[in-house]
């Protein structure tokens, strides 16, 4: 059967035709997406504008729907960590983390300290890679073309580092459920100490190049507010919710793994607005280094205690039971929920996108802005469109 | 005893291991309490998680996982509907968000939530809108009692416990 | 008649001229802007056709020609191709009064000025059928707003040419640049700094340059008013682009810069006003490279609360000082 029952076929798909129905008049319906250069991949926003002002704006998700959870559903235990790669392309390492630390729970595997540190470093190493190309990407939307050359620049290392330990550049699968699946070698190590202090001396740099400019500040200041409570209500977390002055941090407010052992700041923003989330990102980069920094001095144990003894293979048998872990991912709070039903494949696996909460508050936040600022919140939720689809 | 969820007539409250399970309060409720439960949790400051299904043999089991931004105690909720008449109210007019996750688990699972303002397809394509993946066969679907575990229960009307009840009395005679 | 073809023969010559002008221009401009573009941003720019990629642009412009020419449905045929016609074709007669040299000047024209601005504006006519004869929703934003900027921006622009005009009493551009020969002091950006810097910023706008490039704003509108267009329509719009960034840069070097005029007495020659143009053409394009895109009620807000205000109190103060 077809959603499309009751509806004459004019022009327009099911989502326009819908939304059509309830145009007023003087205005104009624009589909901003699948296809536009703002949108990062295929998200499909249909507007209505009356001018340049919104008045109405619903997205259209499911572009890039792949059904993870029907994949996890099928396939074994171990062989449904590739996909955590490819659910988020920024930040791969913690969906990685979130769905092995649910599986962990639910057999009750201790880690081993060496591995929880290697985790720490990569998913905060991930986290900045996250962050600068959602820097770089914002600033092109806003017009510069410059910034992300420069932020990718700086990627570019981190990604050179992040291979040696996973063998991947982008869509890292190198977690396990026990460990990690391969240890860093000395050289990695050195690298990500000489990365630090060179990294360091880029961020002010960002900020004379672009944060202080006049142009980005009334691009993006007091532009879509998500106040606290719009975050409530739609379930908003990480930068889009620090950005409206509450420090809410999977990582401090759920401590899971080392992360308690490290001495690390939430940022925060009271503003609420797009400028609010820019600055929480900056900041986090900081921290980010910070606790790899401490990380580093901590990394006990000897190399190749990176996994427990005796790892279990991909096809094992959790016990029955259900298990919810959450992590801090670049966008907020990854969180997946696995259901065992004894045997070697999950009975229900249920990812948690922070993405798709966030993107979920657009429609509230655009309305009454002109289409130019649509770009510019749009940007400021850090959207990765195949995490929002699944 | 959950504060929030006073006043609130539950089929059954348990409390969870948060170690194995990362939850701390199990609920279950009819469905017709659900749309008053969530008011009582936006007046406790809970924010929404996600909603999800899961397919039983005794019919769908929709979760709403609830976490506050102070205290980290996750509740679950648990609604149990039929298969063959699966609707549940619709919290969205509390919890915003809710819309998606409820559409969503509408194109995954073919659960209604009445009183969704925008109830069609959110990831599933529109030309078939009966097509529900995560639906099992019969022959992969199971009981409730086969996959969860109740916990420590702290207060139940029975309804709850009678399909639990029987794993046990199951295990017992197995060994 | 004799006297006709006597008049025509410089004028055909100086049509052609300017067109090879245009063509080389453009070639050139497009290989410096991406040159000077990958070393802002700290990558070699085109390398590979020719030494150092400096035949890419060629390449570029055989392949634009080698394109299917698009037409969408249900567009308006004829003013979907009359408007990249349109804005390529006054630029070739806006070179005719810019006097590149001491001899090098296409024709003398007593009303040079006028005749530039008046022609100029035919640039916002086309973006307006382009944008409304493509059928395209962003298309039709793009033209909305290439209207609201080209009208809004050409009244500083105007303004303060009239200021200059005042000054030497004359809206021929060769006898504006007579009037700033010698050296570098007499230069007419000394006596009218203010008007200097609104011509630039206005010239932005009249362009249709980042940061002020509204009407295309590609992460906004997909690409504006040329959405539609492929092959050489999208080639001529291009082309013209360049042509009036040449014009205007041009202009502000005959009217701020003194032209063809050496800094210090004796040096003169086209060189000079080579160098002023190409440096005024660099200007643009680092900031087009540096700045973000600013919003359209911003833009116009510039417009009309900073450089219309500040134009008109130049042009006022101009006229008094000139009458003391």
């Amino acid at each position: 059967m077809s959603a499309y029952q009751n509806m004459d076929q004019m022009t327009g798909d099911f989502y326009t035709q819908k939304f059509e129905a309830a145009k007023q008049d003087g205005t104009l319906i624009i589909n901003m997406g699948p296809q536009h250069p703002s949108t990062h991949g295929v998200l499909r926003i249909v507007i209505e504008v009356d001018g340049e002002y919104i008045v109405r704006a619903e997205p259209v998700l499911g572009y890039l729907h792949r059904m993870h959870e029907k994949m996890g559903e099928v396939q074994t235990w171990g062989g449904f960590i590739p996909n955590m790669g490819r659910v988020d392309y920024g930040h791969a390492m913690a969906w990685n983390w979130a769905y092995v630390g649910a599986v962990e729970k639910l057999m009750g595997i201790e880690v081993p300290e060496r591995a929880q540190y290697l985790r720490v470093i990569m998913t905060e190493l991930n986290r900045l890679t996250s962050h600068l190309l959602w820097w770089g990407a914002y600033i092109l939307d806003l017009g510069a073309f410059t910034p992300i050359m420069y932020a990718f620049d700086d990627r570019e290392m981190l990604l050179d580092i992040l291979q040696r330990p996973s063998a991947s550049r982008l869509t890292y699968s190198n977690f396990r459920v026990g460990g990690v699946q391969m240890d860093m070698d000395d050289k990695c190590i050195e690298l990500i100490k000489a990365f630090i202090p060179h990294f360091r001396d880029r961020l002010p740099m960002y900020h004379d190049l672009v944060t202080e400019n006049i142009i980005l500040r009334r691009r993006i200041e007091d532009i879509g507010i998500i106040d606290q409570d719009m975050c409530r209500r739609y379930g908003c977390t990480g930068p889009v919710l620090r950005g409206a002055g509450v420090a809410y941090d999977v990582r401090r407010s759920e401590p899971y793994s080392v992360y308690d052992r490290f001495d690390f700041e939430i940022p925060t923003q009271d503003s609420a607005c797009s400028a609010g989330r820019y600055h929480v990102r900056i900041a986090e980069m900081e921290q980010s280094l910070r606790i790899i920094e401490q990380a580093l001095e901590q990394l006990p144990g000897a190399e190749g205690s990176h996994i427990v003894d005796k790892a279990p293979k991909p096809a094992m048998k959790p016990p029955v039971g259900e298990a919810y872990f959450a992590v801090e991912g670049a966008r907020g709070k990854i969180g997946i929920y696995v259901a065992s039903d004894g045997t070697k494949t999950p009975y229900r696996v249920k990812l948690r996108a922070p993405g798709f909460s966030n993107m979920n508050a657009f429609a509230e936040a655009a309305t009454g802005t002109i289409l130019a600022d649509a770009v510019a919140i749009l940007g400021s939720l850090d959207l990765i469109i195949p995490e929002l689809d699944r | 005893m959950l504060q929030a969820l006073a006043g609130i007539p539950t089929q059954l409250v348990a409390r969870q291991d948060k170690g194995t399970t990362g939850n701390v309060w199990s609920v279950f409720l009819a469905p017709k309490q659900i749309l008053k439960t969530a008011r009582k949790l936006m007046e406790a400051e809970y924010s929404l998680e996600d909603i999800l299904a899961l397919d039983f043999n005794e019919g769908f089991l929709v979760l709403y996982h609830f976490n506050r931004w102070t205290i980290d105690e996750r509740v679950t909720l648990r609604v149990l509907v039929s298969r063959d008449n699966p609707v549940v109210p619709s919290i969205a007019s509390v919890f915003h968000g809710a819309e998606w996750h409820e559409r969503e688990t509408r194109d995954f699972h073919g659960v209604i939530f009445e009183g969704n303002p925008n109830l069609v397809p959110l990831l599933m394509p529109a030309e078939d809108v009966d097509v529900h993946p995560l639906v099992k066969s019969a022959k992969a679907r199971l009981s409730i009692k086969e996959v969860l575990s109740l916990g420590e229960i702290v207060s139940s009307t029975g309804e709850i416990d009678a399909l639990f009840a029987e794993a046990e009395a199951g295990e017992a005679s197995d060994a | 008649m004799n006297e006709f073809i006597q008049n025509l023969i410089p004028l055909v010559v100086a049509v052609v001229g300017s067109m090879a002008w245009l063509a080389v221009n453009a070639l050139v401009l497009v290989y410096c802007e991406r040159k000077f573009a990958g070393h802002i941003q700290r990558r070699p720019g085109p390398f590979e056709v020719g030494p150092h990629g400096v035949l890419q642009t060629l390449i570029d412009g055989l392949k634009l020609m080698g394109k299917q020419l698009l037409t969408p449905d249900n567009a308006d045929r004829f003013l979907y191709w009359l408007a990249p016609i349109l804005s390529m074709i006054p630029v070739l007669l806006l070179f005719m009064p810019i006097p590149y040299g001491p001899v090098l000047t296409g024709m003398e024209v007593d009303l040079g000025l006028l005749l530039i601005l008046a022609f100029s504006s035919f640039n916002g006519l086309a973006l307006i059928l382009a944008g409304w004869g493509s059928n395209n929703k962003w298309g039709i934003l793009g033209a909305a707003r290439a209207v609201a900027q080209t009208v809004a921006y050409e009244i500083p622009l105007l303004l303060t040419v009239l200021a200059i005009a005042f000054m030497t009493g004359t809206l021929n551009l060769t006898e504006i640049t007579a009037q700033q020969a010698g050296h570098i002091g007499n230069w007419f950006i000394w006596k009218q700094p203010l008007a200097f810097i609104i011509f630039i910023v206005a010239m932005f706008g009249e362009t249709n340059r980042a940061p002020f490039d509204l009407a295309e704003a590609e992460s906004e509108l997909t690409a504006g008013f040329h959405t539609e267009y492929s092959s050489m329509g999208f080639g001529l719009f291009f082309m013209a682009e360049y042509g009036y960034m040449v014009v205007i840069c041009s202009i502000c070097s005959v009217l701020f810069l003194g032209g063809f005029h050496g800094p210090i007495p004796g040096i003169e020659g086209w060189w000079w006003m080579l160098i002023k143009t190409y440096a005024l053409l660099f200007l643009m394009i680092w900031a087009r490279w540096t700045f973000p895109r600013v919003r359209f009620d911003q833009l116009l807000n510039i417009n009309w609360k900073w450089l219309l205000p500040l134009a008109t109190f130049n042009l006022l103060a101009t006229a008094l000082i000139m009458k003391l």
